[in-house]
């Protein structure tokens, strides 16, 4: 089966100084190497300022790689080549809060990837913008309310349905879970899940929270200070970890369930 | 021996429609030497008891207790000094956010020592005050773990990590050797092997020192290692309250259950990927509050007497208001 997206040798340099004067390295990611197929999710996980968010970034070409290269459906995506991109990987944002606009309404945030990458006329627009609403879990009359008017779940659901409203391939979402309480992630993972196996997405996610991170993810990726330190498939890494990081990670973890000891 | 005994509080906040109550007859009683969870969403109270308990709320608010007492003495009747006096020395808070609690143009070294009471040092002139306040300072950070004491001292809050800052708060908590430590959220963004470091430090604190916790979090993986008793709360009402393997084998209120549920971590039986359990809907907000119980309208045993606020009940530790208990069908 083909890979549906496969990232090779992904290199991020954060230099400091101008360019032509000597370069002082402040962090290096990767090299990277991965890749997912249609349906399958990818967790990343990792310390704080390991390079998980830029890892993120660089996927959705919010960053530019040093070097390496990222394959969509073994199509080499090319850095001018930003329509193809966009359509296929959309990214959901750390604080869903923050990252919707206060000023205007669901409807004219949702429609907006439509009128930057779609030809869609206004009444095809807010038809799709409905049809995804309604498939996020919100009522179509919920393009009129503003950012304001929603409560933490909701707002997680616009997040999501800007993200899907493209129908992309690929979902990268940066940590979007962490802000909410546990009944409402419980209904977010649901619909996560939902929305994969109907319209057969990828899913890269980023997450502190490793009772998710086992149920729902097919692979994981273990990175430290910039570096892959192990990556494989969820069970392996669980039951048999390799690497120290990776081994203290999930003691932890088990010792946070079995409880006082 | 019974710290804090607090019997039926409420908190009542104006707004344009009336009062409204934010607390809704809270009962919680700490023991001396327990750790005792206070788990709740957001918007559920918790924060306003941790205030409402250190007197720390606004005027505006109307507050009422049948009993709120501190080791026997009343905190709603005394006055403000008294009641400063005893919170400044046997209560201490370790609040949400370290980084943003921490005053950010202070060294970490001179806030610490701040607030070492002249009591706990030893007898001896006042020249000798400075030296003894640095290594009693530096005595507190090696027992809650951080090695380079000194750099750690001279630098500003934004220049060190977030776990580092919480063990300094857990150390300015500890200054003043209370008898209660109130923890609010104290693991919260933390990363899996610093949560567990500082949830460790917390237990050992409690058990070398015979020291209370109350532990506020909705990180229901993190108290269940620790703590020995929780109580539950939703939207400002206390749902259920018990010993934590007593809830966690058998809850008997339909909300306790669905949040033990929603951690796929405690449930081994789970097959990867199935659906998880959730309650439909969200947590309403303040000025919206169902009446009754407050969680009538997400909860799937509800039925026409849930409009009525449940009556706590008791079976021995035990205590839960639900008109319709989980496991309890029989009678």
């Amino acid at each position: 089966m083909n890979d549906l997206l496969s990232v090779e040798n992904l290199t991020f340099e954060n230099c400091h100084g101008k360019r032509w004067q000597h370069k002082e390295k402040r962090f290096t990611l990767g090299p990277v190497n991965f890749s997912i197929q249609a349906g399958e999710t990818l967790a990343i996980v990792g310390a704080n300022g390991s390079g998980k968010s830029l890892l993120a970034k660089l996927l959705v070409g919010l960053e530019r790689p040093d070097s390496g290269s990222i394959y969509l459906n073994e199509r080499k995506l090319e850095q001018y080549d930003n329509k193809h991109r966009v359509l296929n990987i959309r990214m959901v944002f750390q604080n869903s809060n923050e990252s919707l606009n206060p000023g205007i309404t669901l409807g004219s945030i949702l429609e907006e990837p439509l009128k930057l990458n779609t030809n869609l006329d206004g009444r095809a627009r807010i038809i799709k913008v409905e049809e995804t609403l309604r498939l996020v879990g919100l009522l179509p009359e919920h393009r009129f309310f503003y950012r304001h008017m929603l409560s933490d779940g909701q707002k997680q659901r616009v997040a999501l349905a800007r993200a899907i409203i493209l129908n992309p391939q690929v979902i990268v979402a940066d940590e979007p879970f962490a802000a909410l309480d546990p009944s409402v992630r419980s209904q977010t993972v649901n619909l996560l899940m939902e929305l994969q196996r109907e319209l057969g997405l990828g899913f890269i996610f980023i997450s502190h929270n490793l009772g998710i991170v086992r149920h729902i993810s097919d692979k994981i990726l273990v990175m430290k200070h910039g570096k892959v330190v192990e990556s494989g498939k969820t069970e392996v890494i669980f039951h048999w970890p390799k690497d120290e990081y990776t081994k203290r990670l999930v003691h932890a973890h088990q010792a946070l369930i079995n409880g006082q000891d | 021996m019974i710290l804090l005994d607090i019997k039926n509080l409420t908190l009542e906040i104006e707004s344009q429609s009336g009062w409204i109550k934010a607390l809704d007859k809270i009962n919680l009683v700490i023991t001396e030497g327990q750790i005792h969870a206070l788990v709740g969403e957001s918007g559920s109270g918790k924060s306003i008891i941790v205030k409402a308990i250190v007197g720390a709320i606004s005027d505006r608010w109307r507050i009422t207790a049948d009993r709120m007492t501190w080791r026997g003495q009343d905190l709603l009747k005394m006055s403000v000094r008294e009641r400063r006096k005893i919170i400044r020395s046997d209560i201490s808070v370790i609040f949400q956010n370290p980084k943003s609690s921490l005053d950010p143009i202070v060294t970490l070294g001179n806030q610490l020592k701040e607030v070492i009471l002249a009591t706990n040092l030893e007898k001896g002139m006042f020249w000798n005050r400075a030296k003894q306040r640095k290594k009693y300072a530096s005595e507190l950070l090696h027992r809650v773990g951080i090695k380079h004491h000194e750099a750690y001292m001279r630098s500003l809050p934004h220049q060190i990590p977030n776990d580092i800052c919480q063990k300094f708060m857990i150390a300015m908590a500890l200054a003043s050797q209370p008898k209660l430590i109130i923890a609010d959220d104290p693991t919260r963004g933390m990363e899996i092997t610093d949560k567990s470091q500082i949830l460790k430090l917390l237990t050992r604190v409690n058990q070398v020192r015979k020291l209370s916790i109350l532990f506020v979090s909705h990180d229901l993986l993190a108290i269940s290692s620790m703590a020995d008793h929780m109580t539950v709360l939703y939207c400002g009402q206390t749902v259920e309250s018990g010993r934590m393997n007593q809830l966690r084998r058998r809850a008997l209120h339909p909300y306790t259950k669905a949040l033990l549920e929603s951690a796929p971590s405690f449930r081994t039986d789970l097959p990867p990927k199935s659906p998880l359990s959730s309650l439909g809907g969200t947590i309403p907000t303040f000025q919206h509050l169902p009446i009754g119980c407050r969680l009538g309208p997400r909860c799937p045993r509800a039925r026409r007497e849930c409009v009525k606020v449940p009556e706590v009940r008791r079976i021995h530790e035990h205590t839960y208001s639900c008109h319709f208990p989980l496991h309890r069908d029989q009678k």
